[in-house]
């Protein structure tokens, strides 16, 4: 799969006289796993709207593979996963993750048979079901089969595990890590968590209260999988937090 | 409503109350269909015993308020006219009720696709609504005669609007991270429409119907009373102008036991298009 670089440059967005975002400059290399961390009402999801072209900005610009957003939508190279799953509740869970191939059909392209990616996200049993028969972890297997679905490039993670338990929400973490690291796609996985966003991803973003804009970054050179009680998660974790702590206390 | 016919409003609102009465009652059955059957069926003949003992040891004659059997004896003796009657006036309804929910949904499209129109559409659909159905009739009757066009048409203006209404709210409630994730795949309206939109009203559009339904059979049967060859509504008309009330009050059996059946079919459609509910 070629993943796609993301490019954010200058970008600010207000909603009328509230300045949700503030000059954000942020590279994503193709293939590479970035955490945006940050308070609730900071702009992540707005963000993550404007990198997708569901919303245009009122300032500055978002390029993918050095395209606008609307042109990588058009070649269904984004993955969008959000809290809620957001599958069709009169179609089974093999159904849902048709309907990703069966919407914007483009000619040529090699689709991965659903059943194959069910039984990835360890729904094969479930094929048949109806998501509302579902537990919230399942029905987020089914929403990332459906990602998978389209052979994307890009994955605009919106805390997709937020709404689940703590057990349930650290193995799927880990599957779709796997996952991740079997096709390379490049992922902007947004969350209020510092833990989750250290164990998976390559590098923290951490943003400030409203106005969003970018507080400070954290590499994490860890190798995966990842011991969160090591020395080294631990300091990277205090210092990703003093980050924070320092902007929310400061805003 | 407002503006209508006070009758027809009580009337609806009677249908209206004694339908959610028996859908009350469809939550209960999942506990003992029988049980509620028969309690249902219990009730009704409480209530024609009590009415049958109260008229006969009142002495009341038949021609102001006649006693239950009178009118099932009535209704018996004239059973092939009234079934025909109540087919014609079921037949009237149905086409009506097909017009009316066709024009309300096809409103509903047009604004949920070119929203420019809403108020434009809206505006025309009010003052349709608004008008009462009861002056409308008779205009209709004159002009179109005594056959089922004037009965259609009525029942039609009756019914469009609930569900213009309702199909409209349903088109719209889309979940947001649903949309959300059709536009990130670059989904266009119509496939939204189709996938999204559509799927997603049809509870809303079934909430309608079951409103509209027995509405219909009152637009029918109000058209008729305008005039009308055949239908429940001219022999209601009929026995009301010759002061029979066995007749009048077996007409009201029939078109009662119409509109229920109406409802449950509705009601069985509900079930079969909404499974996943």
């Amino acid at each position: 799969m070629n993943s796609l670089d993301i490019r954010v440059s200058e970008l600010s967005h207000r909603y009328g006289r509230t300045h949700a975002l503030q000059a954000i400059d942020l590279h994503i290399q193709p293939g590479e796993f970035v955490s945006l961390v940050g308070v609730s009402g900071c702009g992540k999801s707005t963000l993550m709207r404007l990198i997708a072209g569901l919303q245009t900005a009122t300032e500055g610009g978002v390029w993918l593979n050095g395209q606008p957003p609307a042109a990588a939508r058009a070649a269904k190279q984004i993955g969008w996963m959000a809290q809620q799953a957001a599958l069709l509740p009169w179609r089974t869970v093999r159904q849902n993750v048709q309907l990703a191939q069966t919407i914007n059909p483009q000619p040529g392209a090699n689709t991965p048979n659903p059943d194959e990616l069910l039984k990835m996200v360890g729904l094969s049993d479930f094929a048949d079901a109806y998501p509302l028969t579902l537990s919230g972890g399942m029905q987020q297997r089914a929403a990332l089969a459906r990602t998978l679905a389209t052979g994307t490039a890009v994955w605009l993670m919106d805390e997709p595990f937020a709404a689940l338990d703590e057990l349930t929400r650290e193995l799927l973490a880990e599957e779709l890590l796997q996952i991740w690291r079997q096709f390379r796609p490049t992922v902007l996985w947004i969350t209020h968590n510092l833990h989750e966003a250290i164990r998976l991803s390559d590098r923290v973003v951490v943003l400030t209260p409203r106005p969003g804009a970018i507080a400070g970054e954290i590499a994490v050179p860890l190798p995966r999988p990842r011991d969160d009680t090591s020395a080294a998660f631990q300091a990277l974790l205090r210092q990703a937090r003093a980050l924070l702590r320092q902007e929310v206390v400061h805003g | 409503m407002a503006k209508e016919n006070p009758q027809i409003t009580q009337i609806s609102q009677i249908s209206a109350d004694f339908f959610s009465a028996s859908s009350a009652g469809s939550a209960v059955k999942k506990f003992g269909q029988k049980r509620v059957n028969l309690s249902g069926v219990g009730l009704l003949v409480g209530v024609f015993v009590v009415w049958e003992t109260a008229v006969r040891l009142t002495d009341t004659p038949a021609y102001l308020f006649p006693a239950p059997t009178a009118v099932f004896r009535y209704l018996f003796s004239h059973l092939a006219d009234l079934l025909l009657a109540g087919g014609v006036t079921l037949l009237e309804a149905v086409a009506g009720l097909v017009l009316g929910t066709a024009v309300g949904l096809a409103l509903a499209v047009l604004i949920t696709f070119w929203q420019q129109l809403e108020q434009g559409v809206m505006s025309l659909a009010i003052l349709l609504k608004s008008t009462p159905i009861i002056a409308i009739a008779p205009i209709l009757t004159i002009w179109l005669g005594f056959g089922p066009a004037p009965k259609v048409i009525v029942t039609a203006l009756l019914t469009f609007f609930p569900v213009l209404i309702n199909a409209l709210t349903g088109f719209r409630s889309v979940d947001g991270a649903l949309l959300d994730w059709l536009r990130s795949l670059n989904a266009t309206p119509q496939e939204i429409f189709l996938q999204a939109r559509w799927p997603g009203a049809r509870p809303y559009l079934f909430a309608a119907l079951r409103v509209v339904g027995p509405l219909a059979l009152i637009g029918a049967v109000v058209a008729e009373w305008m005039g009308a060859s055949s239908g429940l509504g001219r022999a209601m008309w009929l026995a009301y102008t010759n002061l029979n009330m066995p007749a009048l009050f077996a007409a009201v059996f029939v078109l009662t036991g119409v509109s229920t059946a109406v409802y449950q079919t509705i009601v069985w459609l509900e079930k079969r298009f909404l499974f996943w509910e």
